[in-house]
Parts: structure tokens; C-alpha cells; sequence
């Protein structure tokens, strides 16, 4: 086995590590996993509605946004 | 038996009779029913499915106005507006049960106009909501979450809440990445390992280092960072800490690696830096984690503040702001309800509880010219009287001013651990210098003697004296959880092995704290269902002791409705039924009635009378606790000193005192007067654990070193103590003393096993004859031998 093999074998795995660990890092920074029944809880419960619930409220809070700051 | 089915809506059981049928649903009341078919109509269906078979409480029916929530004071206090421009509160929410209330409240208020985000935590039940004003009223959003069946009260986030969280989200992240990179590291460090013994080529060797390395420096940079920062502060304060400690060790590892790695020359420890980090950073964790939180303890008050008050202003009764009522103001008060000032009763009786200030369970009857004190409760008076003194100066505010320092300044035991290791860590790098420098003038080369410097300080990482004290607590904090009691800081455990003086409450603490019947003398036979219905009207501590004896005698029994009935203020209840008077209450009231009765008694009587005629009489005391005896001995076997504090009067204070054995006591103490008295007690160099469980107690609780709650006591001292008895038993207070000195015991040992490690192997290491490898072995063998060691609490806590 030639050595850049191992090199490339050991480039991949850590990458692919790192990618899950930002992605944790990034649900942990932005809150996911702070209350963690709601958290194991939506995991078994929601679906579509759910979902377009959440959009529902982001498009209600661009719109008022806009109303609010004329500017 | 009778048929008993479940309400659709809150799923207590009910007899089927009593239960309120519509379509296909009971319901056990109208506001269950409401809510049901709000929920319905909503289309919010989806909370049933996710409640499944909780039981919920049924929804009040009678709230406040709502529309103090609009009010310029409240939005003073409470709202503020985030970089949005929007509205933004922080609310607490009553009444939450399981995962599907916070499902259903968010929801509903998610479907409100102008609501922009409304996010609960289930564990706290803080919600923090969001709104645009011009769209919605705060109070609009209030009524929704009450018409679904919950409450809502604001309270102060305050910004020291914040910053624990932010903290403690800090070390999660930290903690993730150098786990992560741990984890990988060891995969690697086997690979080399086997090479060392096996062989291995350069080539690989350099690459396996170059992967080491990578993953090493986020640990050491962004996980390790803390102990930097530790490390500055300390030299800053001239003090050296396990933190230096850590870094430097850590640091001059990393570095040398680098050589090693560059040079291609001998054995990288790329992997000893990352596992020194990852396990002393868990180490800190586990204690920012166990920190109580102060801010929590003060909302929890707050909550119970309100910050409006009712006052009588040219003949209106108009709400103000609790600070800005001045002492002359004539202030209002209905049943029920807290009186938040001191003042004078100028018109109005009935009995206020009192319990809060004296712990006194007894209500206290007053009338017009009699003085009210803030912080207790009217049970039925309405009354109006003139404020004495302001709200800043008020007993209330007082009690809670005091609370605020008291909990600032509750004082520590230093701990042992870390006094230790101050020393330990400045012996260590002064020994790992020398070694350095002694190795160079005997005309060795640089490299060799740096790498036998740096095994000094690899050898003595404070790896085995860092898990001593933890990995103890922590089986002791285990070990006390499954017997019911909670201690909230690991430290507490050390601070308690090293306590001298027990101080007991008497009412709630040593004995039940509830009237219980112990004599019942009936004249003749009657319906004992006409008392029960008549005792069940009221909720005087007395009436319920005997609603709770005759519940234990007869199980199946059944309540009567009265035609007409009325409570006498401070004397009892009279009833009718079936054209016969019915009395039931204290002597007064027979008095009152013009009924004579000859009966003697040391306990509290409850007469039972029909037709003017006395029935039956019971007696009432406060019964002592099972193991108070037991306990009491065996705090005198450890060399205790037990003193007991109470608001409660002589005559009942000694007779408790006399009975369990207690020699020192202090009766009709007031909380300021506990709380000093504890003071004192620390004047004289005594550390004390005092234990409580009310509202009365708390000042003291929260002075003492350590303060101890029943579990059943009220809210703000359960949430003040440190060590919670789940179970309110004595013997859970024995088990807690028991366990923290074994706990303690055994940090000792542990403290002395790695002391003893490192007496050994340190002059090995500065005598040249332990290569790094070798010492991050050993090194992992020692704090085995601790842990090991910790596990041996549960043993001997149960052979003792």
C-alpha cells in the first residue's frame, strides 16, 4: 500500500467527520437541541403540517417585518 | 362500585354520574368542556393524540382582568423590544404537564395575528414570546393562552440567566469538538502504538503525525482555550492554578510533537494533548453544569410579588403601582389574596395565615385597628386598611432584600482539592524546570533534555488529582438521588462532611406540620357523612386534619350537599340540612351560639354540634416524625451539635424539644431572628447545616452553610436549599450525612493515592528513566485507580 493511501483513506474519514461535527455545532449554536423533549418530540410527531406551520410563520414575520419598518 | 370514566379533556376519573355527557365525551366540568371544544374548532385535535393518557389539571374558571398586561407600569417592568422593533416578553406558563401543552400553546399563538414567535421550554416552562403591537394586544395573547386551559405570568429575564446559558452552550461546543477530535486521535495513536512494537516506516509514521496534529489544534486552541484564559487570570492575581497547570503542560507537549514531527526524529504525543484537554474540560463542565442558578431562585420570588396593587382613592377603587403607593393610602384587600404592605385595618376582619413569617400554621384573626403584616395571606377577610409604611421599606421587601445578599454571600468551605493542586501545580513546573536545566549542565543535548523536562509534567498531569474529587461527588451525588436526596452542588457533599452544628425547624421539619386527629370523643352516634360534607367547606388546617381522619376510617364516604351554609370568620362553618343547624368549629363558636361545654384539653379542640347540642369532640396536634428520636441520637454519636429554631411558642416548642431529645432550642423566633441567629453561630467558627421547609425558613436556609428543605415546603425554599429531602423523612437526613462524610472520606483517599502516584513516578520521570510514552500510560492507569477506588462509596454506605 503506497503511502498516499493512507494519507487520502485519512484526508476522507476526518473530513467526513468534520462535517457531521459542524453540522451538530450548528444545531447546537442555533438552539435545536435546547429543550430536549421538544426536540426528541418532533422527531416523533411532526410532519407536514408541522411544516407548513413553521413556513407560515416565517412568511408572517417577513410580512410584518416589512410593515413595520417602512424604511 | 360505581361506573368510573375518564374526562375527554383533562383524563381525571370521575363517577360516571357526576360527569357532564356531550356526544360521545365526558367531561369532569364546564371549563374542560370549553376547552375541548375550543380545541375542536381550532382544529388543535392533534394535542389529544399527543397527551395520550396524561392526566392534566381542569382549567381555572376565575383569572384576573387580563388588562393590567396592557398597562404602562407592566410594560415598564416586563416588555421589551428586540433589534426588530418588536415586542418581546418572557413569560412563565402555568399548567404545563407533558410535551403536548407546549405543543398546543405555541401552536395556538402561532395562529394569533401578529404574533411572531412564541417558543416554550418544556423543562422551565419559560416561553419567551414575540408580537408587533399595532397587530395584537399583549392582552389578547394572555387570553388565548388562559382560554386553552393554561396561565400565564411575566417574569424578569434577567441577564445573569442569560449568561449561565450562554456558558454552559459554550462548553457544549467545546466539548463536541474535542471529543470529536479525542475520539479520532486515539484511532491513530493505536496505529502507532502498534508500529512502535511491530515497526513502522517513517513515510507513515510522518503522515500519521501530520493527522494527529491537525486534530490536536482545534482541541488545544478552541476546546483548551478555557485554561488559557484560566491561566492568565491566575498569574494576573499571582496565583498559580491547576489551569497553568494544564496549559503549559499541554502546550509545551504540543510544541515538542511539532519538532518531532518536523525533525521526523523519535515519538510524537499529539495524543496526550488532546486527552489531557478533553478530560479536564469534562471535568469543568460537570461543575458549570451543577452551579445553581441565583438567577432562577430570585424570579421564582419575583413571581410571587405582584406589581399592582388595589387602593381606595376618593371612594374608587383604582390599581396602582405597588412603589408608588405612599404610607397614608388606604389599600384593599380581598379574600384570598396577599397583602403586600404593612398597615392598620380600618374596616373589615377575618383570619390571615400567617405561616409564611412565623411558620405558626394556625390562621390569626384580626379585625379594624389590628396591624397587618406584609407577606401573609387573607384566607376570608376582606378588608381596606392604611398603609403604615411604603413598599421599600415594608417587611416583604425587607425579606426579600436581605434573601438577595444572603444568597451573594452564603459562605464556602474552600475546597481541599484545589488548594491542593495550587501548590501542586507551581511544585510540578518548578521540578520540570530543574530537571531541564540539571540535564543540560551535566552536557546533555537540548532535545533529550527538553523531552525528560516535559515527562516531569506529562507524569504529573493532574489528571488522577483532577477526578479525585469529582468522580467522588459524583457516585456520592447518585448514590443520595436514589434514596431521595438531591444535593444541587456536587461541592456540597465536601461541605457537609465538615458541618458541626444541626439546626432543625420544628413545624413541617421535625413533626408533620399538619394537625392530625388523635382523639375522637363522640357522646353518641351520628352521620358521620353530614361532618365530613361540613369540614370538606372549609380549607382551615384544622378541618382538613379531620376531613383526612375520617377519609382514613371510611374510604367509600360521601359528601352531602348542605341547603344553605356559612363560614364565621375565626370560629368555623354552620351549616343546614334537613331543617337541623349544623355547627362545626372552635369553642368561640359555641359561645357564639350560646352552647356551654366543660372539656380540657393541651390540643387544639374541634367541636361537632346539631341542634345546639355538642356531639363529638376531637383533638388535634402536630404529630413528631417517626425517626426524630433516631436522628437526634445519632448526631450526638457524630458529635453534632443540635439546636432547634422555631416561631411557634414556648409551651409547643418544648414539648417537641422534650420529646426527641433535643436540649437547645429557641422559640418565637422570627426569620430574621433564625437567620442571625445562624450568623452567630458562624461567628464562632461553626459551619451548620440548617434545615427548613418554609417560606419562614428561607433567610436562614440560605445563610447557613448548607440548608436543607423538605420536599413537600414551599416553593421558594425548596428552590433556595442546597440538599432536598424528596421523601421529607428524617432517615433521608441521616442517609445525607451519612453519605457526605463517606463521600468525603474517600476524596481523601483518592487525593492521597494520586499524591502517592506521583511521589513514585516523579523522581523516576526527573531521573531520566520514564519516556513520555510511558508516563501517558501510567498516567491513564492512575486515574483508573481513582475511579476504581470512588466506586467503593455504594459498599460501604451500605455496610455501615
Amino acid at each position: 500500500m503506497s503511502n498516499w493511501v493512507i494519507a487520502m483513506m485519512l484526508g476522507a474519514s476526518v473530513f467526513l467527520g468534520a462535517l457531521g461535527l459542524f453540522a451538530f455545532l450548528w444545531a447546537v449554536k442555533s438552539g435545536q437541541f435546547d429543550d430536549e423533549e421538544k426536540f426528541l418530540n418532533a422527531a416523533k410527531f411532526d410532519g407536514e403540517d408541522e411544516l407548513n406551520d413553521a413556513y407560515r410563520q416565517e412568511q408572517k414575520k417577513k410580512a410584518l417585518k416589512k410593515e413595520y419598518r417602512p424604511e | 362500585m360505581s361506573n368510573k370514566v375518564a374526562c375527554s379533556h383533562c383524563h381525571l376519573e370521575f363517577d360516571e354520574a357526576v360527569m357532564i355527557k356531550d356526544n360521545n365525551h365526558y367531561f369532569c366540568c364546564n371549563g374542560c368542556q370549553g376547552v375541548f371544544k375550543l380545541l375542536s374548532d381550532e382544529g388543535f385535535d392533534g394535542f389529544y393524540a399527543r397527551t395520550q393518557n396524561v392526566k392534566l389539571s381542569p382549567p381555572l374558571e376565575k383569572f384576573e382582568d387580563s388588562s393590567t398586561f396592557d398597562s404602562e407600569s407592566f410594560r415598564d417592568a416586563f416588555v421589551k423590544v428586540n433589534s426588530d422593533g418588536f415586542n418581546e416578553i418572557a413569560l412563565i406558563i402555568e399548567g404545563i404537564h407533558c410535551s403536548a401543552c407546549v405543543w398546543l400553546n405555541e401552536k395556538a399563538l402561532h395562529k394569533m395575528d401578529g404574533v411572531i414567535e412564541a417558543n416554550i421550554n418544556f423543562t422551565n416552562n419559560k416561553a419567551t414570546v414575540v408580537w408587533a403591537d399595532g397587530v395584537v394586544k399583549l392582552s389578547e395573547i394572555i387570553e388565548m393562552i388562559r382560554s386553552i386551559g393554561y396561565d400565564a405570568f411575566a417574569y424578569d429575564s434577567s441577564i445573569q440567566e442569560v449568561y449561565a446559558n450562554k456558558e454552559r452552550k459554550s462548553y457544549y461546543l467545546k466539548m463536541a469538538v474535542a471529543i470529536f477530535a479525542s475520539m479520532n486521535i486515539m484511532w491513530i495513536a493505536i496505529a502507532q502504538y502498534a508500529g512502535y512494537f511491530t515497526g513502522i516506516t517513517q513515510d507513515i509514521k510522518t503522515i500519521l503525525n501530520i493527522a494527529e496534529w491537525i486534530l490536536a489544534t482545534p482541541v488545544l486552541f478552541f476546546s483548551g482555550w478555557v485554561f488559557f484564559r484560566g491561566a492568565y487570570y491566575g498569574l494576573k492575581n499571582r496565583v498559580v492554578n491547576m489551569d497553568l497547570m494544564v496549559a503549559t503542560g499541554a502546550l509545551l507537549t504540543y510544541i515538542y510533537s511539532i519538532y518531532i514531527t518536523v525533525t521526523e526524529y523519535g515519538e510524537a504525543y499529539f495524543d496526550s494533548v488532546s486527552m489531557i484537554i478533553t478530560f479536564v474540560l469534562i471535568g469543568k463542565f460537570l461543575e458549570v453544569l451543577s452551579k445553581k442558578n441565583a438567577a432562577d431562585t430570585l424570579d421564582i420570588i419575583g413571581k410571587h410579588i405582584p406589581s399592582e396593587i388595589k387602593i381606595l382613592l376618593d371612594d374608587t377603587i383604582t390599581t396602582c403601582k405597588l412603589e408608588n403607593v405612599k404610607v397614608g393610602n388606604i389599600v384593599v384587600v380581598s379574600s384570598g389574596e396577599r397583602v403586600l404592605l404593612d398597615g392598620e385595618i380600618v374596616k373589615g376582619q377575618g383570619s390571615f395565615d400567617e405561616s409564611n413569617l412565623t411558620g405558626e400554621s394556625e390562621p390569626i384573626y384580626k379585625k379594624a385597628g389590628d396591624s397587618v403584616i406584609s407577606g401573609t395571606t387573607s384566607i376570608d377577610a376582606d378588608i381596606y386598611f392604611r398603609a403604615t409604611k411604603d413598599f421599600k421599606h415594608s417587611t416583604l421587601s425587607n425579606l426579600v432584600t436581605l434573601l438577595e445578599s444572603a444568597i451573594n454571600k452564603k459562605p464556602k468551605i474552600q475546597q481541599m482539592a484545589n488548594r491542593l493542586s495550587e501548590h501542586f501545580s507551581s511544585v510540578i513546573l518548578g521540578f520540570s524546570f530543574l530537571t531541564f536545566m540539571v540535564w543540560v549542565m551535566l552536557g546533555n543535548g537540548f532535545e533529550t533534555s527538553f523531552m525528560i523536562g516535559i515527562s516531569v509534567i506529562v507524569i504529573a498531569c493532574p489528571c488522577a488529582l483532577a477526578l479525585a474529587t469529582p468522580v467522588a461527588t459524583l457516585v456520592g451525588l447518585n448514590l443520595g438521588a436514589r434514596r431521595g436526596i438531591l444535593f444541587k452542588e456536587a461541592a456540597q457533599i465536601e461541605t457537609m462532611a465538615k458541618v458541626d452544628t444541626l439546626v432543625l425547624d420544628k413545624t413541617g421539619t421535625l413533626t408533620v406540620g399538619k394537625p392530625e386527629v388523635i382523639k375522637e370523643s363522640s357522646f353518641e352516634e351520628f352521620d358521620k357523612g353530614l361532618l365530613y360534607s361540613l369540614v370538606k367547606l372549609s380549607k382551615h388546617p384544622v378541618a382538613s386534619g379531620i376531613c383526612r381522619y375520617i377519609e382514613s376510617q371510611d374510604e367509600t364516604i360521601k359528601e352531602i350537599l348542605f341547603d344553605k351554609f356559612s363560614q364565621i370568620p375565626a370560629c368555623g362553618i354552620k351549616a343546614q340540612y334537613g331543617g337541623r343547624e349544623i355547627l362545626g368549629g372552635n369553642l368561640k363558636l359555641l359561645e357564639l351560639h350560646g352552647i356551654k361545654v366543660d372539656f380540657i384539653s393541651d390540643n387544639t379542640l374541634f367541636y361537632y354540634a346539631v341542634d345546639k347540642k355538642v356531639i363529638s369532640i376531637y383533638e388535634l396536634s402536630d404529630k413528631i416524625k417517626e425517626s426524630a428520636k433516631e436522628l437526634i441520637l445519632e448526631m450526638q454519636k457524630r458529635d453534632i451539635n443540635v439546636v432547634m429554631l422555631t416561631g411557634d411558642n414556648e409551651k409547643s416548642a418544648r414539648s417537641v424539644a422534650s420529646k426527641v431529645g433535643i436540649t437547645e432550642l429557641y422559640y418565637e423566633q422570627t426569620p430574621e431572628d433564625k437567620s442571625n441567629f445562624i450568623e452567630s453561630l458562624h461567628a464562632q467558627n461553626r459551619s451548620v447545616v440548617m434545615v427548613g421547609d418554609g417560606v419562614n425558613d428561607i433567610l436562614a436556609l440560605s445563610r447557613a452553610d448548607i440548608g436543607i428543605v423538605m420536599g413537600s415546603g414551599s416553593d421558594i425554599a425548596v428552590e433556595i436549599g442546597d440538599v432536598v429531602l424528596l421523601n421529607n423523612s428524617l432517615t433521608s437526613l441521616k442517609d445525607a450525612f451519612k453519605i457526605s462524610k463517606i463521600t468525603f472520606g474517600l476524596i481523601k483517599q483518592n487525593l492521597f493515592i494520586s499524591l502517592v502516584y506521583n511521589a513514585v513516578t516523579i523522581p523516576l520521570a526527573m531521573a531520566g528513566y520514564v519516556i513520555p510514552l510511558v508516563a501517558a500510560i501510567s498516567m491513564s492507569l492512575s486515574s483508573l485507580l481513582v475511579v476504581g477506588n470512588s466506586m467503593r462509596i455504594k459498599y460501604k454506605f451500605k455496610q455501615k
